[in-house]
């Protein structure tokens, strides 16, 4: 290190290096052009693999969409009608609301829940390791496991639950978890979260871990309170990680079919219908694929606004 | 020390590379398919104990030895339940599916439909040349179109798994009629422990078989038999579904969360002896007969009790199917006959415990069923069953409307939503007129 | 005069145990539930006691388990499968992280946003294209079909999460090497990646779990139980409405142990490496 004083005790938000500073020691390293051919080099494995595996069926999916397609059978071009027959349906709001409500409820508590165990677990102790080993435990798991198993856990007559508040004396009756339709969407919300937490939860103590001991020492020298703290150090470090990880995150929770599949199939009576399980249902049940990808792809609008939105500011950022 | 300077060579292999993966995909999938180096791809379904999957796979082998295959030429892959609908779909949509599958109900004329399997009428008249011959219900899912794409290999009936002793405890016999049910499951059950009624009303198959069967008895079916005229918003429907809301909401014999259960529900139910009735194929018997002894000893299997309008049983048939794609055929239906050979075939019927009810009439005259008083009932429940889509036959468009759920979504119309029942009905009417208006449009 | 903020923090530190406790407890009862309906004999699963602890504990489950299934062999695939997987997502996500959170170039923001977008089209919609693909190139039933095929999973994710990590490496840091001379590559290794040493173990982590519990297309592009992965032999257990719970939580307790046995040694490695100084410089 050149300088004698740490930089990042200088300039702990990056955004505050002054931009003269940069762009001259920039235009020392290197030219826009060659920048720009390192970045395709350097991106390009990545990009392969996305379009190879990932861009191709991406498009053969909206053809799908706008196809009356069975299973195994010759497609027929059809334009928009899928759509059509989808909006027409009244079951298609009621997904709508559904698959709003639960990705945002279930996102939310997974960001609470995932940002306030990080700090728990950045703070010393004892067993720290054993515990975040431990936390990790149902993301380790798989996912139709954990989902059978929170069904029989939420089961109404043999399931852990209710035989544990009955016998506790919590409750008298049995509770019908997720066949009741005022608790059936937030028992699946329950298990989602249950599952998705430590992925926010590591992903923001990898975040916490880099910020290193120092600045919280300078910052307690200067007399700020750990709150104060808090907001000035810790979260403009890890803003962007905050914004990426409830990016995908979204969209991960957004397109999960997997407890809705297992736990309560859309039912009761439609409560917990979100899209994905929706096109499942159609393209494999009734073996309508053109119909599936529809469904599939009728939420896209909004997810991607919501990508747009959400990463404009943070992909912004050091564009000079 | 250099800088890292990209050349034009690396920039022209770059763009090279790109646009290769970019179209590859497009130019591959649109050529050729993979060479097939197997002559026989058989899929196997679990069997339900592994004696019959070992002796099934035994079987294949055997097949292929005696028509001059190398094992390596075989393929033998077991799938399971879970997924395996997606994986043949995929498999037709790659055009490669297996040469022969086990195929349930529905799905034999669906495929067929497609062309997607061999024409097997000659092996299920062998069948029926057998003495005593098989029986007939078994054949109204495979047929199409006059001809044969399937052929049965179980024909299974749906009882009702019932708790003798708790009756024998009650001095109560078997129900006759539902009303009788209904009074006998008031009298035994004693909630939260124990219900009367496990009956599935799941966004599941289970509860379409459950609920329709019970329609029956009180007159009601879900579609004509020239499988055009559907006919759910009748007035005998409107009757059955309405004893079902009685024994839902006034008599309180079906615990409420039935509503969320899955297939394995009503299993789980009778299995942890919390429900004293339940609907079922007898998967549960056979699961009994390998883990629970003590409770297939108090379990009797009888018919459904009547309505106003008579008895009429479930049953749902299992088929081997013979997918077109296969370039050796003659393997494929050289291989379903070797299954079918009453010997062979008796052997893997008489290993799954009691799971797969037999085809050839002439098998129940064996000790294995003879011995069993709870299968005295079954001959004649395999013989004058019908399938879930009465009146009508196992369509595509029935098929598809099991899948979806549509009766189970207008029971919970009902339960859950507080509909009167007519118009649930007219709703889910409405549904399964434009699924097979749909249908007979392909 | 300071403020001490050591009273503030021990409240902290309290509250911080109080929550990780119920935090551990609502994470592990479902956990603990797995394995104890492992130990328990059938007639005790289907019990109307969900009881806490098995009355008889057996093995059973686990001997059908080993016996009925080729458990060994499950966990072999699952293992070349996953850390191969792994290994590239590493190297492919580092390269164009890097590229993304430093270099200006037309196209950065598409790209970046592209990342996002791959995910919108779930792999309950993607697997049927995707197969056809497999069928078309020869890649059914083999271990390198299905790590390219979960390539297309976990490479975009981790480029995108590592972007974010490398973004808030400070700038000076890297800037002060390339004046020393380094070339940008060398900014990459010697500087940024020393310094998301915890980033890297995440990020490999969470590939390695997701490419350890796939199912969909380890079930649908996999025939052959040579190359078959522990998840879709789990699903051998359930045979249409019939659930063998014993041997199926039991493999599913086996399956878990290996990502959280790696974890706690990733942990070590990245807390050993981040002591060492990496952060410092």
């Amino acid at each position: 290190m050149t300088s004698g004083v740490d930089p990042a005790v200088l300039y702990p938000d990056e955004r505050a290096v002054p931009t003269p500073v940069l762009r001259a020691r920039r235009r020392r390293s290197l030219t826009g052009r060659h920048e720009a051919r390192l970045a395709y080099a350097l991106l390009l494995p990545a990009l392969l693999v996305i379009l190879g595996f990932v861009a191709y069926p991406f498009v053969s999916a909206v053809y799908l969409s706008l196809q009356n397609k069975p299973v195994g059978a010759v497609g027929r071009f059809v334009g928009l009608a899928n759509y059509a027959e989808l909006f027409r349906d009244e079951v298609f709001f009621q997904t709508v609301r559904n698959t709003i409500v639960y990705t945002t409820v279930g996102v939310s508590l997974k960001f609470v829940l995932g940002l306030t165990m990080a700090l728990i677990l950045d703070q010393k102790r004892r067993f720290n390791n054993v515990f975040r080993m431990l936390l990790f435990i149902p993301w380790a798991v798989p996912v139709v496991i954990a989902a059978l198993n929170w069904r029989w856990i939420f089961d109404d007559l043999s399931g852990f639950l209710n035989n544990f508040l009955i016998t506790v004396g919590l409750t008298r009756d049995i509770i019908s978890w997720l066949a009741d339709p005022r608790l059936a969407m937030g028992c699946v919300i329950a298990v989602v979260v249950w599952q998705g937490t430590p992925f926010y939860t590591m992903t923001f103590l990898a975040g916490l871990q880099a910020i290193p001991r120092e600045l919280y020492e300078a910052a307690e020298i200067d007399g700020a309170s750990v709150v104060r703290q808090f907001v000035h150090i810790t979260v403009p470090r890890l803003r962007t990680i905050f914004l990426t990880t409830v990016m995908l995150s979204t969209i991960w929770t957004a397109t999960n079919l997997q407890f809705v599949l297992i736990l309560t199939r859309g039912g009761p009576a439609n409560r917990t219908e979100i899209f994905p399980h929706l096109a499942y249902v159609t393209a494999l049940g009734a073996r309508r694929l053109g119909m599936g990808a529809a469904v599939s792809l009728a939420f896209f609008p909004l997810l991607v606004i919501l990508i747009v939105l959400l990463t404009r500011r943070m992909l912004r950022q050091t564009d000079d | 020390m250099t800088k890292t300077n990209v050349t034009r060579r690396q920039m022209l292999k770059t763009a090279a590379a790109a646009s290769l993966a970019t179209t590859g995909p497009w130019w591959l999938v649109r050529g050729s398919h993979a060479a097939r180096a197997k002559k026989l791809v058989f899929w196997q379904l679990p069997n339900f104990t592994p004696l019959a999957d070992q002796l099934q796979k035994e079987q294949v082998y055997e097949f292929a030895k005696s028509a001059g295959l190398k094992e390596s030429e075989v393929e033998y892959a077991t799938v399971a339940n879970e997924g395996f609908a997606e994986k043949l779909a995929a498999a037709l949509e790659a055009g490669n599916p297996p040469d022969v599958a086990r195929l349930y109900e529905s799905n034999v004329q669906f495929y067929a439909a497609q062309g997607h399997l061999l024409d097997v009428t000659d092996l299920v008249d062998k069948m029926r040349r057998e003495p005593k011959g098989i029986f007939d219900s078994s054949l109204t899912a495979v047929r199409y179109n006059g001809r044969a794409y399937g052929v049965p290999l179980a024909v299974n009936p749906w009882p009702v798994h019932a708790r003798i002793d708790l009756l024998e405890q009650h001095k109560l016999d078997y129900p006759k009629t539902w009303d009788e049910f209904i009074e006998t499951c008031k009298k035994i059950q004693s909630p939260p422990r124990l219900f009367g009624f496990g009956m599935c009303l799941g966004l599941v198959e289970d509860t379409t078989d459950n609920v329709m069967n019970l329609l029956w008895c009180y007159g009601g079916k879900m579609v004509e038999a020239d499988n055009k005229t559907v006919v759910m918003n009748s007035p005998e429907n409107a009757a059955g579904v309405k004893v079902i809301e009685a024994m839902f909401r006034t008599h309180k014999i079906i615990p409420q969360g039935t509503i969320g259960w899955d297939n394995s529900g009503n299993n789980k139910a009778y299995q942890s002896r919390q429900a004293a009735f339940v609907m079922n194929p007898t998967s549960i018997y056979a699961y009994l007969n390998q883990s629970d002894p003590d409770l297939q000893k108090r379990t009797g299997l009888f018919p459904v009790p009547a309505g106003p309008k008579g008895t009429i049983n479930l049953i749902d048939t299992w088929a081997f199917g013979a997918f077109k794609q296969n370039p050796y055929p003659e393997l494929a239906r050289g291989l379903i006959s070797h299954f079918m050979q009453p010997a062979n075939y008796d052997k893997i019927i008489q290993s799954t415990g009691g799971r797969w009810v037999p085809v050839y009439k002439r098998l129940f005259d064996s000790p294995f069923w003879k011995s069993k008083p709870e299968f005295k009932h079954f001959v004649s429940m395999a013989e004058t069953g019908r399938p879930v889509s009465y009146a009508g036959s196992p369509t595509p468009a029935a098929g598809e409307v099991l899948n979806t759920h549509v009766i189970p979504k207008m029971i919970q119309r009902v339960l859950v939503d507080n509909w009167e029942p007519p118009r649930a009905l007219e709703e889910c009417h409405r549904r399964i007129e434009e699924v097979y208006a749909r249908n007979l449009k392909l | 005069m300071p403020r001490t903020t050591s009273g503030t923090r021990r409240l902290f530190r309290w509250i911080g145990n109080g929550l990780l406790l119920v935090m551990l407890v609502w994470t592990l009862v479902p956990f603990y539930w797995m394995i104890a309906t492992s130990l328990k004999a059938d007639r005790e699963i289907y019990g109307f006691e969900a009881t806490l602890v098995p009355h008889h504990p057996t093995l059973a489950a686990y001997v059908r388990l080993f016996q009925q299934t080729p458990f060994l062999k499950y966990v072999r695939n699952s293992t070349i499968i996953a850390v191969s997987t792994t290994a590239v997502s590493l190297v492919f996500g580092c390269l164009g992280a890097y590229a993304l959170a430093r270099l200006r170039f037309r196209g950065r923001r598409l790209i970046a946003r592209g990342l996002v977008f791959t995910y919108l089209v779930p792999p309950s919609l993607l697997f049927i294209p995707l197969f056809a693909m497999m069928s078309a190139l020869s890649l059914v039933d083999t271990h390198q079909g299905l790590i390219l095929a979960y390539l297309g999973f976990t490479v975009p994710f981790c480029t995108w999460l590592l972007m974010g990590y490398f973004r808030s490496v400070p700038l000076e840091l890297e800037e002060a090497a390339l004046v020393d001379g380094c070339t940008r590559l060398g900014a990459l290794i010697r500087v940024v990646l020393p310094m998301s040493l915890p980033a890297l173990a995440v990020v490999a982590f969470f590939s390695f779990t997701q490419a350890w519990n796939e199912f969909l297309y380890a079930n649908v592009f996999v025939n052959s139980v040579e190359v078959r992965t522990i998840t879709t032999g789990l699903t051998l257990f359930i045979v249409e409405d019939v659930f063998f719970w014993g041997p199926m939580m039991g493999a599913a307790f086996l399956s878990a142990l290996p990502p959280l046995v790696v974890y706690l040694v990733f942990q070590r490695w990245v807390v050993k490496g981040l002591t060492l100084g990496a952060v410092k410089g």
